[in-house]
């Protein structure tokens, strides 16, 4: 600390300067950040729903569909958007498709996870109460799966969010357009709190995804508050 | 249970429609249509961007700034297509990159430029008298104990100095390609670094390149105490600023886009480009704020 | 596309690019030793606090807050950080930079899923150990450690995959390895070269992938029936 200190001489280390005159900027890119997400994670999800309830069905589909989105998920972000690039060009579409491929493996196996773990007593109540198997897994087994499937909503978000800087390179980036210029600043102090500014900012909207979306599925799931001890 | 949910599905769909109508579309200034400013990915290339859109503002133009496009791979085919209205250009390598031949000759590289991209419909304006080359730089002692003061001068060691710079110099004939015709140069190694930014002159300071490509414009030469080489065979050719604009634009605002930029052109010398580079790489200073004391101290805001 | 596939053919068969320091084998071999030398201090500095905190039942809060917190920070942000910091302390560009960050990067995984690994041993056979009269250690060395060890084999090979995924971004800090054709290949808009890294980047990660696989199944302890798959995993 004391060496950067040192080194700046004049400058104070972080620019508020910067962040004031900036702050058109910074809405743009917040609001770039939170669309790419948004729609990645929303576009993720109705993907994995449909895959989930394959996989529900048909038990023998589960092995190659977590298989096939394991690998895309195992594939760097920054090849997968390298492999995108030729077909789909520098668009929307490319960043969208790579940060949606990400989502995939969470969100089904969390899915799958959450409606296998209803307890199997609760199904046989509600089919023995008249339940059709579709109205008994929109009211009964989604609803009780929630938990389990919001928590992986809840790293598929964190975990996209984080990816979003990268489409920095394809031209889009949210926050990361901040972190991609300090990169080629880092001399400056503009540099620097230009890197630090687009860090901060998306652990900030990260952390606060993550919180936002703990507080839906407590609002959500009334029946899995914890009793007040007597 | 039903109702809490489908409250919490509800603010949650309005909150989505909120954002979405944030994101504000660029509007049209009332003389015509917006113009889109892009620039190659390095600060000396983005200042002048800014220059050019805080002039247009100034004169009540309506402008949108998309700088750092990327190399002129990128932002030349989006200039041609419409995606850019208005690019600074160098007017050497950018008539070199269209296929033409450049010369040291500032008003034949340009009126060449002007003629070939004409044809793609790019208006290219008066050039400024400020110069951005290509420039071979090593160290202050690497010059004294190799005994450098021209470029031709590091023939004697091909194949032991490493060179460093833009990941596009390979590719280029002003850079290594010419290097290796022009001069006969071999290096022991070249490194990707970036386009004569802080990448390439960390790297010649910590001697991991003992030769660096740089920009003869660029303050932190003479901020670093590096020694220039001289471009003794004539391998660089004139590299003058230019604006250039999409012909539509030009003849959507009849005469006003051509008066402001080139007035901007006319007052731009290769000192004061200096200047300005080094107050952004070095002093740190905002480039928004430079661009605006510059426009100011010259009248043009 | 076909044509484009070609072209891509025809970069791998080019001997030009498989000789000298941008060549397939010198960046592949600096992927890997970079990857393997983070991944490794890392796991030298994660696994024993782990396992001893685990052993002990304490600090299991910052076991699960220290990856939550971790996967908020984009591994873009941390290559870019360690830059200026690198080379404020006089370590220079390329080699050092992307090491710490890799090395910092990797360290949450391996510490919380080697903490969960043996903090999930099933208590019935620690106790049965403690009953048979193992010493504390040895409880340690020959149950918990076992049974933890393919959950602890799943971290290593999530932080692996994880670090050779954000060694492609260090390419952006004059570092080399396989992200230079995709960083340099951008830069040069040659799709081929963007293509051809992004496939040599895939086919390293999925192959590391799988003999993290492999080596997991291997050394699962037999009986145990643990399922390395619950390992919650971060993507760069």
């Amino acid at each position: 600390m004391m060496l950067l200190l040192a080194q700046v001489e004049s400058q104070p280390f972080f620019r508020w300067d910067w962040v004031f005159r900036n702050l058109d900027d910074i809405w743009d890119r917040t609001v770039e950040h939170v669309m790419l997400t948004l729609i990645a994670v929303t576009v993720g999800f109705v993907i994995s729903l449909g895959l989930s309830l394959v996989a529900i069905r048909w038990r023998r589909a589960y092995s190659p569909i977590t298989w096939a989105t394991g690998i895309m998920y195992t594939i760097p972000s920054l090849a997968l958007f390298a492999f995108l690039l030729p077909i789909t060009g520098l668009s929307v579409l490319t960043a969208e498709i790579g940060l949606v491929s990400y989502t995939l493996l969470i969100l089904i196996r969390n899915i799958v996870a959450g409606v296998d773990g209803v307890p199997p007593d609760v199904l046989e109540s509600a089919t023995g109460m008249g339940y059709t198997a579709r109205r008994r897994f929109l009211e009964i087994e989604l609803p009780l799966a929630l938990p389990v499937i919001i928590a992986g909503i809840r790293i598929a978000s964190v975990t996209v969010i984080g990816l979003v800087t990268v489409t920095a390179l394809i031209g889009f980036g949210g926050y990361g357009f901040f972190i991609l210029r300090g990169l080629g600043l880092f001399y400056s102090s503009i540099g620097t709190t230009q890197i630090i500014v687009g860090t901060v900012l998306s652990v900030t909207l990260a952390v606060s995804v993550d919180l936002g979306l703990a507080a839906t599925e407590r609002a959500l799931t009334p029946w899995a508050r914890k009793k007040v001890p007597a | 249970m039903r109702k809490s949910r489908n409250r919490a599905i509800g603010a949650t769909v309005l909150a989505i429609a909120l954002l979405a109508s944030a994101c504000s579309s660029g509007g049209d200034s009332t003389d015509g249509p917006t113009i889109v400013i892009g620039s190659a990915n390095f600060s000396e290339a983005a200042l002048v961007a800014e220059i050019y859109a805080q002039a247009l503002e100034a004169d009540g133009i309506s402008v949108e700034r998309k700088l750092n496009t990327g190399s002129r791979e990128i932002y030349a085919p989006a200039l041609e297509a419409g995606e850019l209205d208005l690019v600074p250009e160098y007017v050497g390598t950018a008539l070199t990159f269209l296929g033409g031949t450049a010369s040291g000759d500032t008003d034949a590289t340009a009126e060449a430029l002007a003629e070939t991209w004409g044809a793609n419909g790019i208006a290219v304006l008066d050039p400024a008298p400020a110069q951005d080359k290509n420039g071979i730089v090593v160290r202050a002692d690497t010059a004294a104990d190799l005994g450098l003061t021209k470029t031709s001068d590091l023939a004697a060691h091909n194949g032991t100095l490493v060179f460093g710079g833009p990941p596009e110099c390979p590719e280029r004939e002003f850079c290594l390609i010419g290097l290796t015709d022009v001069y006969g140069l071999q290096f022991a190694e070249f490194k990707p670094l970036d386009v004569g930014g802080p990448l390439t002159v960390a790297a010649l300071e910590g001697d991991e390149i003992q030769v660096a490509l740089l920009f003869t414009s660029d303050g932190v030469i003479s901020a670093k105490g590096f020694v220039l080489l001289e471009d003794d065979l004539g391998l660089q050719p004139a590299e003058n600023l230019v604006p250039a604009v999409r012909q539509e634009i030009i003849d959507a605002y009849g005469g006003a886009v051509e008066r402001v930029l080139n007035a901007v052109s006319a007052k731009l010398t290769t000192d004061q480009l200096s200047l300005m580079n080094k107050q952004i790489g070095i002093d740190g200073l905002d480039p928004d704020t430079v661009a605006s004391d510059w426009l100011e101290a010259n009248g043009l805001k | 596309m076909i044509e484009f596939l070609g072209e891509v053919a025809a970069w791998f068969t080019d001997p030009a690019n498989w000789t000298g320091i941008n060549g397939i084998p010198n960046r592949m071999w600096e992927h890997i030793q970079m990857s393997a030398a983070a991944t490794t201090a890392a796991a030298l500095v994660a696994i024993p606090p782990a396992v001893y905190l685990a052993h002990h039942r304490r600090g299991g809060v910052l076991a699960v807050a220290s990856v939550n917190v971790a996967r908020a920070v984009p591994s873009f942000a941390i290559v870019a950080v360690f830059l200026p910091i690198s080379i404020r302390l006089g370590l220079g560009l390329g080699f050092w930079p992307t090491f710490l960050a890799l090395f910092f990067l990797a360290v949450p995984p391996i510490f919380t899923n080697s903490y969960t690994g043996v903090a999930g041993v099933d208590p019935a056979l620690t106790e049965a150990a403690r009953g048979m009269g193992m010493t504390d250690g040895q409880v340690l060395r020959r149950i918990e450690v076992p049974v933890a060890s393919p959950l602890i084999i799943a971290a290593l090979r999530v932080a692996t995959v994880q670090v050779i995924a954000t060694a492609t971004l260090a390419a952006l800090v004059a570092w080399g390895g396989l992200g230079r054709y995709i960083i340099d290949g951008f830069a040069t808009q040659d799709s081929v070269e963007v293509f051809a890294g992004g496939l040599l980047v895939a086919a390293l990660a999925l192959a590391t992938d799988a003999v993290f696989s492999i080596v997991e199944r291997r050394i699962t302890p037999r009986g145990t029936g643990t399922a390395a798959d619950d390992v919650t995993r971060v993507a760069a």
